[in-house]
């Protein structure tokens, strides 16, 4: 009896799915509410997990209870420690989540809320959630290795100094771009550069209190910092409204990435525990609390989506960023589908937390089909502001033009109303100057998630503080991540360094750590003045350019669990890997060729240096061109390094299945649990 | 209901002691053997975060 209802139950989220996607993708010329999306994502997610995903822990992984995991072999007390499986999906999805699913799918909402919803989905069922879930799995049949220790062990030698050096790189595009989003957030804004710039003197504060005045209370003083934070949010108005202090705090784009530079350097260069740990707690409650308020808000709310399923920018012809919908819809959603850093994560800690092997499914599937839907929620709040607004914030002053006549004019013309004084109303609404050319995403993403708080709670008079909420914690958790990022790039360049001069790799050694942090400070941070200076924002070129990182790294981690997976069934089930491996390569490849080789300036980095250098020339004309050529070339060299790792791969597979090669496997012999029962 | 409710706030409560690094002190605590101080807690500190600084960050 309880079978067939729950073969019931199941065929009516199936059908529930099935019936919110079609009334999703099927509507045409009314807004569709966004209770669809939700029902139709969440039931979408049901029907991967208790299927699929439950499948390739079955039949593919054969996950066993019985074997005892890393933490509890190597049970050490400080990375190794078996614990409970909620507490590791927390501390999964805290260290997963980044803006990557609040700015990306804000930004490819250009093409219309269909195309991206779509992705977000089926690619975190398919292909995201799968690429976590299997190195996941790999990582904790070895010991908790690395990705990059499973790719030398697995593929080869030369795959696992790819993977070092592709995720340097990739680091180093990922800080500048996120740097950008917060510049352009903030820029001309004193509310919110005098909050977040509050934000530095807080974790200070938290970090000094921490240390010595009250140890240990990290509770206590992420409370006392989250109360002076919303007080900062609250006294940026005052601010604002000042005659003397508001200029202090209005800075151009130029001096915002100068102190982003400044902050970068100090972060990477400070201990730990005065500004990273502190910022770092504050960061994560924030995040999450505003995670779980988002959710709440949209369910209460259940906002209509303004913007249409599809744009005419599905040509290739948008304002935000240039090309086609395939490939730069994919790339451009990035982390909200799938997020090749995610295996950083999933290699990381987590395995050597887990305290038995079926709660991977649980950990690695069901920690991105949370982000996937953090990435929706994104998309609703974005997709609820009216077309006319949407573009004219996210749209840059050199596509649409600087004054807000000529702006609301090219928008209308492309059939989304919208007038000055709406834009002046709104800004002044949210006490801004201007919302118009704020590129980047963060700040229609501030203003879709403010309508949505607002709805919530009441108030019309609380946008303005809703707005600069939205900003503080998109701010917040950039520069944590900024910051940490930092930090970390440091250390990949310390290690990197000690082989050739072993005193560099000494992270004891104020110089190596001075020098090391300068080198990785200034390489973001060329590029974000290069994104700072561009006439067309910065987004247009950086955030591709991210996106095909990301993507790449997300394909090397699939060949990664591909092997794997040829090692212990042959040609059996890699199709598990395959398909989203196939569909990543194809997607970061046609957008890499067109970002370097198409012959449409707005696109092709090549393209557009030649037609600078066609022009006038001025020194800014020079800077410009030389760093569309180096766009093209750090383009090329992502392409190259991963193309490296899919060959070396492929080799690897073919041995195997040819039977040229021993199918050598890595993986730790079984070994029982003497773990009772789960903790 | 009751002690679903329970178990609920128990699982929050411990997600917020791992997020916020108390799980990981009483660890420390337990390896070394030793009490809480604020000597114990800064070297805690010292050694957890620059463990927890090397790691990647998504994004």
């Amino acid at each position: 009896m309880g079978k067939i209802l729950g073969r019931i139950l199941w065929a009516a989220i199936a059908l529930a799915a099935a019936f919110s996607m079609g009334a999703v993708a099927q509507s045409r010329g009314e807004p569709v509410n966004s209770t669809w999306l939700v029902i139709a994502s969440v039931c979408t997610y049901l029907v991967g997990y208790r299927f699929y995903a439950r499948f390739i822990a079955a039949r593919v992984m054969a996950l066993d209870d019985k074997r005892a995991t890393p933490a509890e072999r190597l049970r050490d007390g400080h990375d190794f420690e078996p614990t409970n499986k909620w507490i590791v999906f927390g501390h999964h999805f805290a260290a997963i989540a980044g803006p990557g699913p609040l700015v990306g799918p804000t930004l490819a909402a250009q093409f219309g809320y269909l195309p991206g919803f779509l992705w977000i989905v089926i690619g975190a069922t398919l292909g995201g959630a799968i690429q976590d879930f299997v190195i996941l799995f790999g990582s904790l049949r070895r010991d908790g290795k690395s990705l990059g220790q499973m790719a030398r062990e697995e593929v080869g030698k030369v795959g696992g100094f790819t993977a070092l050096v592709t995720v340097l790189l990739i680091m180093i595009i990922l800080l500048a771009v996120i740097g950008l989003v917060v510049v352009n957030a903030l820029k001309d804004s004193p509310w919110g550069a005098f909050t977040i710039f509050a934000t530095m003197p807080i974790a200070v504060f938290m970090g000094l209190y921490l240390r010595y005045w009250r140890p240990g209370k990290v509770g206590e003083a992420s409370l006392i910092g989250f109360i002076l934070v919303m007080s900062a949010v609250w006294g940026g108005q005052a601010v604002a409204q000042s005659a003397t202090i508001a200029p202090w705090f209005t800075l151009s784009g130029k001096q915002l990435a100068a102190a982003l530079i400044i902050y970068g350097f100090l972060a990477s260069s400070l201990p730990c525990w005065l500004l990273l740990a502190p910022r770092d707690y504050l960061s994560t409650f924030v995040k999450l609390g505003v995670v779980i308020l988002l959710g709440a808000g949209i369910i209460l709310v259940r906002p209509d989506l303004q913007l249409p399923p599809l744009t005419r920018f599905i040509d290739g012809t948008g304002p935000i960023f240039a090309g086609k919908i395939f490939p730069f819809c994919f790339i451009t959603i990035a982390c909200g589908a799938v997020s090749g850093f995610h295996a950083l994560i999933s290699s990381g800690t987590t395995p050597k937390l887990l305290s038995r092997e079926q709660s991977a499914l649980g950990v690695g599937y069901g920690s991105m089909l949370l982000e996937s839907f953090v990435a929706v929620m994104a998309l609703i709040a974005a997709a609820s502001l009216q077309p006319g607004v949407y573009f004219a914030v996210n749209s840059p002053a050199g596509i649409v033009g600087a004054a807000p006549a000529a702006a609301t004019a090219t928008i209308a013309n492309w059939g989304f109303a919208v007038s000055p004084q709406e834009m002046s109303s709104l800004a002044d609404q949210v006490g801004e100057k201007t919302l118009f050319n704020r590129t980047g995403g963060a700040p229609s993403l501030a203003l879709g998630m403010a309508h949505i708080f607002v709805s919530s709670t009441g108030g019309q008079a609380f946008m303005g503080f809703w707005y600069h909420f939205a900003i503080m914690f998109e701010a917040l958790f950039i520069l944590t991540t900024l910051d940490a990022g930092t930090r970390v790039g440091r250390f990949m360049l310390q290690d990197l360094l000690g082989h050739a001069w072993p005193r560099l790799g000494r992270t004891s050694w104020m110089p190596g750590i001075l020098g090391a942090s300068a080198v990785i400070v200034l390489a973001w941070g060329y590029f974000l003045y290069q994104g700072v200076v561009d006439p067309l924002g910065g987004i247009n070129s950086l955030w591709p350019l991210f996106g095909i990182a990301n993507q790449l790294l997300a394909a090397v981690a699939l060949c990664v669990g591909t092997t794997i997976l040829v090692k212990m069934h042959g040609a059996k089930f890699m199709w598990v890997t395959c398909v989203p491996l196939v569909w990543l390569v194809a997607v970061c490849f046609t957008a890499g060729w067109q970002k370097i080789f198409s012959p449409i300036p707005a696109l092709g980095f090549l393209a557009q240096a030649d037609q600078l250098a066609a022009g006038p020339q001025t020194a800014v004309t020079a800077t410009l061109v030389f760093n569309a050529r180096l766009d093209a070339a750090v383009t090329g060299i992502f392409l190259v390094l991963v193309a490296t790792i899919l060959i070396d791969s492929v080799r690897v597979w073919a041995g195997i299945l040819g039977g040229t090669r021993v199918a050598k496997t890595t993986e730790t012999p079984f070994v029982p649990t003497r773990l009772a029962e789960e903790l | 209901m009751r002690a679903f409710f329970q178990r609920v706030l128990r699982i929050l409560t411990s997600v917020f002691d791992e997020l916020s690094d108390q799980n990981a002190y009483r660890r420390h605590l337990a390896a070394h053997g030793t009490v809480h101080s604020p000597q114990e807690w800064r070297r805690f500190q010292d050694e957890h975060w620059a463990a927890k600084s090397r790691r990647s960050r998504c994004c």
